[in-house]
């Protein structure tokens, strides 16, 4: 009996624990998605407005690691009960996002053809890479006003 | 009501001229806000513009003629309720400016654009093309907070925009009062008071 009592105080925290890290998880594994994607918008972006100098190398480098990512499939780090509903300051996913995840997928995959391509299209020259940030930013956009919390 | 209404210049052409442009630069900027392009560069630049257009605002209510001027127009609580009263009746105010109530309709509306303004300036939607010109000069946590502000005051200023013409309406039909072309013209009916 005592022993049943040990093993049950023991794995109840333990339990508490793995639960809590398949969320901490989800939002570990789909926010550094996004950051990875943010860092490598910088490098463009910044070229674009030339406040870091040209330099094909690097925006190459920047565009094949964005078309890279959008081969990878984030959506599923979202799992249910991740919204704000749930977790309010932890995470910005809206609720929107499981009401409507078709909607969300296709805003996923306007960000994937957006970079189709787009390693190629940054060569060549400051002035390339300008129309290459528009179309991405213009992905990121269309989701963020729809599922992310402001 | 006592005394006989006399048209008087009441608005001048710099209020006049604010007013529109400002009406012009917030409802063209807040329908790009919403439905606009993704490169938000235009709404940008309306930005600026209610921006200067507030800043002008300012300095006009403290030097600008008297009709302007936030001190002869800004009363306290008792001449607003005394003026909520008589507001129902189905008769011009011949209110000489801005009414008690009116007023502070006017601050707030003010209010909500320059903080809508200065929100936007450090506003980072995290999508690389839509960056406040000031957001890397604050923290990210007031970026983030600015941005949330940016989207409640947006329907704040809706709102607000809504009532704000909802009562010159309430003016023009239930009271039969045109505030409307005072507001283009200059020229106002009024009782003076003073
Ligand atoms: C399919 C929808 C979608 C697309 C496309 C998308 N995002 Fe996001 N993004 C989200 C959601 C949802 C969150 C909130 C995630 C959370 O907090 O759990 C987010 C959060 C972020 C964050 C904050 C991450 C953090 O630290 O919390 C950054 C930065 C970001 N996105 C950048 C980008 C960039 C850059 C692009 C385009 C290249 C992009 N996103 C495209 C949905 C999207
Ligand atoms: C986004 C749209 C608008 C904004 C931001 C706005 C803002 C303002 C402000 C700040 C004032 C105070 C004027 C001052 O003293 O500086 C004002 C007054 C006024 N506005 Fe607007 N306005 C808008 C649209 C309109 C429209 C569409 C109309 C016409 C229907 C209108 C009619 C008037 C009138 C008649 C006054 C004077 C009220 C009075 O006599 O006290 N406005 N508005």
């Amino acid at each position: 009996m005592r022993l049943l009592v040990a093993a049950a105080l023991t794995l109840v925290p333990a339990m508490a624990v793995g639960q809590e890290t398949a969320v901490d998880q989800a939002l570990e594994a789909r926010q550094g998605f996004m950051t990875m994607l943010g860092t490598n918008m910088g490098t463009l972006a910044g070229m674009a407005k030339g406040e870091i100098s040209y330099d094909e190398t690097q925006a190459v480098r920047a565009a094949t690691n964005i078309q890279a990512l959008t081969g990878y499939d984030p959506t599923m780090h979202f799992i249910e009960g991740t919204s704000t509903d749930d977790l309010q300051d932890r995470t910005e996913a809206l609720p929107d996002i499981w009401l409507d995840l078709e909607g969300f997928g296709e805003k996923y995959a306007g960000l994937q053809q957006a970079a189709q391509g787009i390693p190629d299209a940054v060569r060549g020259g400051q002035e390339n890479v300008g129309p290459v940030v528009e179309k991405l930013g213009g992905a990121c956009k269309e989701c963020h006003d729809d599922f992310r919390k402001k | 009501m006592n005394g006989t209404p006399v048209r008087v210049k009441l608005w001048d052409p710099f209020l006049r001229g604010f007013h529109w442009l400002l009406a012009a630069s917030v409802i063209i900027g807040w329908t790009l806000g919403q439905f606009g392009p993704s490169k938000m560069t235009l709404h940008f630049w309306l930005g600026y513009l209610s921006g200067a257009l507030i800043l002008f605002r300012v300095v006009w209510g403290l030097v600008g003629p008297p009709e302007a001027r936030f001190i002869h127009f800004l009363s306290g609580p008792r001449a607003i309720i005394r003026y909520a009263r008589g507001m129902f009746r189905r008769e011009p105010s011949y209110w000489h400016g801005h009414n008690p109530m009116g007023a502070w309709s006017v601050i707030a509306l003010l209010v909500l654009i320059a903080l809508q303004v200065a929100s936007g300036l450090v506003s980072d939607p995290d999508d690389y093309i839509n960056i406040g010109p000031l957001a890397s000069e604050v923290s990210a946590a007031t970026r983030k907070l600015a941005l949330r502000w940016h989207h409640i005051g947006s329907t704040l200023i809706l709102i607000m925009v809504v009532l704000h013409v909802g009562i010159v309406l309430f003016y023009r039909y239930w009271k039969h009062e045109d505030l409307i072309r005072p507001m283009i013209t200059g020229w106002k009916e009024v009782i003076r008071r003073d």
